[in-house]
């Protein structure tokens, strides 16, 4: 915290002017009378909701908007004295380094050292200068020793560094980055937070980030900016932005999850003066509450501001005022019959020897609602391929029922699991959403009469029908995996896997997909949802796997699961910060389970202040949330 | 606009980056690429000499209807170049085949319906009826094939030629333009049979010169080069719908003398 600036400096490195942007045969502004100063080595974070216009602000300060795209431009844009107007973009290049969001996108050469290479040789620096400035980007970014390798060769996290490289080895003053952890896991984004960090501090470089992680956001920006609909609704330090959550609620923002408990709290009368942003701040906060008066005819413990909370069989917490979330179960669930999903002993070896499931067994039932996480590597898609006959098991058994999946072709499961991929782009190919969610139908030799009426089904499901006659591609990405999930449900499927469904999505629209899972789960699906993102998952999954290195190192139910902190730590996940704030109310007990805000809001409303308990287990894994990871 | 804009409107240019006749140079690479890959994918029914036509021949109009004339002609031929070099069984005689792949992207860049260029069809005219006639002229007069054979087998050239010549080429850049899908489609079907008509001429005529077939093969090509040529055409408008409207969907600038 000491060595966060709290000023930014007083000589501006980017200056917008009244700025507004129209792109080509678009009628409204992607970008509406923007003005704002961006100070030299302040680190500046963009949030707002998807279609906000943090993506065309990144692409304004090197030119790119306008001059790659066309359209209507006003105002003034001037980065390092330069107007972005005036100057050809390669000019602009030497002063501004973009990194996107997809690594995969951005990386053209065969080795680390040439992709390093190839802006410096468009712009002719000397041989003698590209060697030293290589070398001294690859240092900067952890990446020192990998000049030879491909960089297909490289994690989703390394590829990232390797971008950002490329964009420092021009020596720039401003480097901006696009959402540039999105498609990263928790590991591979705390690498780049932390190395994006050190740049801003050690090197003074100008940063401009947008991104949806508020609780990082929250920790090293020294500004947030937060645009809505292509205007600048506020901008100030993190405390004020992140601390006004109801205004992030209107705009469509997530604040970071201490934000919004202490925000509900107060709405119950704790007094907080200051809404604190960070988790450090939270946990002090807690120690420094002062201890609410125990209801009359409390139960012992109580005046300590213990209280026993249990879950009853239906899920619902008890012991408590009013119970804060009620978990859905489908009806008829229960762990009893045949399992929608066994694995016995599974291991799987894929050709090149890697060993990746190292004798996996469980069962999903039907009707549950299971959430698989761990690290990329740990082997989440390769069990869940199985599910889907993608994959044969080198050694045990997988049964989808009572059928063994090595009796069974892709095809014979279509009808009984679903599978909705990271990104729906690559399951759309029909011209029409119509055609896109009778494809499977028809294909299998469904009658027309059929196939009609489970494509109209499946479209009113999924508040398609207005866009049936559209182009899927056409329609906003959340609307897309709208497509995608319509496309299963046609084919009525018992069971639905969603593979990382709130990747590149924002608050709302991660909110729309899950939304969607609920309701599944509560017309009697099982549901299976692959994510990094734990701290969306309470109040939809009821039951936890995490994977390592191609084991289930623990099953449990999702209160257990996200409050083994140790546990979770060894695979490099992070606690939702609720977590945290509910270890620090009261320790890692069964009977305190608190998950959510609402519970923990409720606990610091019911309780009060001082506690006993975990706060330094706590206090260490924010201060994991600090550090970043170990890659480097 | 809902919000009216505070600041001062500016005009929008492209500043620096390298260009071809106002096509960004990166994008007459990735098109001569495409050009070149597509050089070794067979795509048709072997009714001629025992070969297929490469695909790459299906999209020569495209590619000038994307980047225009000299853009256009410098992405096919430099494609088609490399890819007569990795793969010469897909040319009969390679820098003939270069050199109709340059000419049918000129001709398709040069349909525009505004501006100077507006009138390059004229002379492009003069030079494809130039090439009918030493085409079919040398095979009637100088060798002395028949001449409904001669016509039954430059069928493609003579309809090539004409639909060129007639205001259909005017016809054809609207459907281009369209903003209905059908007609995007219809344009690159009949697009490419024109363009291909001309490529075929102007290729026929240099490679008549060289071989001098006789009037037996000049019957036999009277049905297969026509049902080739429509493979040229499926090739054209698949692609070509499917480019066209990714190209409009991203909203990337388009080149100065682009058609589409």
């Amino acid at each position: 915290m000491s060595s966060r600036r709290t000023q930014r400096s007083l000589e501006a490195i980017a200056v917008l002017d009244r700025v507004s942007y129209v792109y080509p045969r678009s009628r409204e502004p992607a970008l509406s009378n923007i003005s704002l100063q961006i100070g030299k080595g302040e680190f500046l974070g963009l949030i707002g909701p998807t279609g906000a216009g943090k993506t065309t602000f990144c692409l304004l300060l090197n030119g790119i908007v306008p001059q790659f795209y066309g359209g209507r431009f006003f105002g003034r844009v001037t980065v390092a004295g330069l107007d972005t107007l005036e100057h050809p973009i390669s000019r602009l290049a030497h002063h501004v380094g973009l990194v996107f969001e997809d690594p995969e996108t951005q990386i053209t050469a065969v080795s680390v050292e040439n992709e390093v290479a190839f802006a410096l040789e468009n712009l002719r620096v000397p041989r003698e200068e590209m060697v030293v400035r290589i070398s001294w980007a690859l240092e900067a970014v952890g990446l020192r020793g990998t000049e030879k390798r491909h960089p297909h060769t490289l994690s989703g996290g390394q590829k990232q560094r390797l971008a950002i490289a490329a964009a420092l080895a021009l020596q720039p003053e401003l480097l901006v980055l696009d959402e540039p952890t999105a498609q990263l896991d928790p590991e591979g984004s705390q690498a780049i937070f932390a190395i994006v960090r050190e740049l801003n501090h050690a090197l003074g470089l100008t940063v401009v980030m947008a991104s949806h992680a508020a609780e990082e956001l929250a920790e090293y920006a020294d500004r947030l900016a937060l645009l809505r609909g292509g205007e600048l609704v506020q901008i100030g330090v993190p405390d004020e932005v992140y601390g006004d959550v109801e205004r992030l609620r209107q705009n469509g923002v997530r604040a970071p999850q201490v934000a919004e408990t202490f925000c509900l709290a107060r709405s119950k009368g704790v007094p907080v003066l200051r809404i604190p942003v960070r988790i450090e701040d939270g946990l002090a906060l807690l120690r420094n509450l002062p201890p609410r008066r125990p209801p009359a005819g409390g139960r012992a413990g109580e005046a300590h501001g213990v209280r026993e909370i249990r879950l009853s069989e239906g899920g619902q917490l008890e012991g408590g005022t009013s119970p804060a979330v009620r978990i859905s179960h489908a009806p008829g669930s229960a762990a009893e019959g045949v399992p929608a999903i066994s694995v016995r002993d599974l291991h799987h070896v894929y050709p090149d020897g890697t060993h990746a499931l190292k004798g996996i067994s469980l069962d999903i039932h039907g009707g549950e609602y299971v959430l698989v996480v761990g690290q990329n590597g740990a082997g989440k898609s390769t069990l869940v391929k199985h599910f889907l006959a993608l994959l044969r098991p080198s050694q045990g058994q997988v049964l989808v029922g009572d059928t063994d999946t090595r009796e069974l072709v892709v095809s014979d499961l279509a009808h009984r699991i679903g599978y909705v991929a990271q990104n729906p782009d690559h399951q759309i190919f029909s011209a029409t959403v119509e055609q896109e969610v009778g494809f499977a139908l028809r294909n299998l030799g469904a009658g027309e009469g059929t196939v009609r009426a489970a494509v109209d089904e499946s479209l009113a499901a999924m508040g398609l029908t207005s866009v049936r006659g559209q182009h899927p591609l056409a329609l906003p990405r959340g609307d897309r995996a709208r497509v995608v999930i319509a496309a299963i449900l046609a084919m009525g499927p018992e069971t639905i896997i969603f593979d990382e469904p709130t990747t590149g999505q924002d608050y709302l629209g991660a909110r729309a997909i899950l939304g969607i899972s609920r309701t599944l789960h509560q017309q009697g699906k099982t549901i299976v949802v692959i994510t990094h993102a734990l701290h969306l998952m309470p109040g939809y999954a009821e039951r936890v796997i995490v994977m390592r290195e191609g084991a289930v190192i623990l099953d449990a139910p999702i209160r257990q699961a996200y409050n083994d902190l140790d546990l979770l730590a060894s695979t490099h996940l992070l606690p939702p910060q609720v977590v945290l704030l509910a270890q620090a109310l009261g320790g890692k007990h069964p009977e305190w389970p608190l998950l959510t805000p609402e519970e923990v809001a409720a606990r610091i409303a019911e309780g009060g202040g001082r506690r006993c308990g975990s706060e330094s287990n706590a206090r260490r894994s924010a201060g994991r949330c600090r550090n970043g990871s170990a890659e480097r | 606009m809902t919000q009216v804009p505070l600041g001062e409107e500016r005009e929008v240019k492209r500043l620096g980056g390298a260009t071809l006749d106002g096509a960004s140079i990166a994008l007459v690479v990735a098109l001569a690429a495409v050009v070149a890959v597509l050089s070794f994918i067979p795509f048709s029914v072997m009714l001629g000499s025992g070969g297929s036509i490469e695909m790459s021949e299906g999209i020569y109009g495209l590619i000038g209807w994307i980047l225009g004339p000299i853009a256009g002609a410098v992405a096919s031929g430099v494609g088609r170049f490399v890819g007569v070099l990795v793969a010469p069984h897909t040319a009969g005689v390679p820098f003939v085949s270069v050199w109709g792949a340059a000419i049918g992207s000129f001709a398709a860049g040069s349909m525009v319906l505004a501006g100077q260029r507006r009138l390059w069809w004229i002379p492009l005219t003069v030079l494809f009826v130039t090439a009918y006639l030493l085409y079919a002229g040398r095979a009637i007069v100088q060798n002395g094939v028949g001449l409904w054979p001669a016509i039954g087998a430059t069928f493609l050239d003579w309809s090539g030629v004409l639909l060129f010549a007639l205001p259909t080429r005017r016809l054809f850049v609207h459907w281009l333009k369209s903003p209905n899908l059908g007609k995007v489609a219809m344009g690159l079907f009949l697009g490419t049979w024109m363009i291909s008509g001309l490529t075929h001429v102007n290729s026929g005529a240099i490679t008549y010169f060289m071989y001098n077939w006789a009037e037996e093969v000049w019957i036999a090509l009277i049905p297969v080069i026509p049902v080739e040529n429509l493979f040229r055409c499926l090739i054209g408008m698949v692609i070509g719908t499917g480019v066209i409207v990714g190209l409009r969907a991203i909203g990337i600038t388009k080149p100065d003398h682009a058609v589409y």
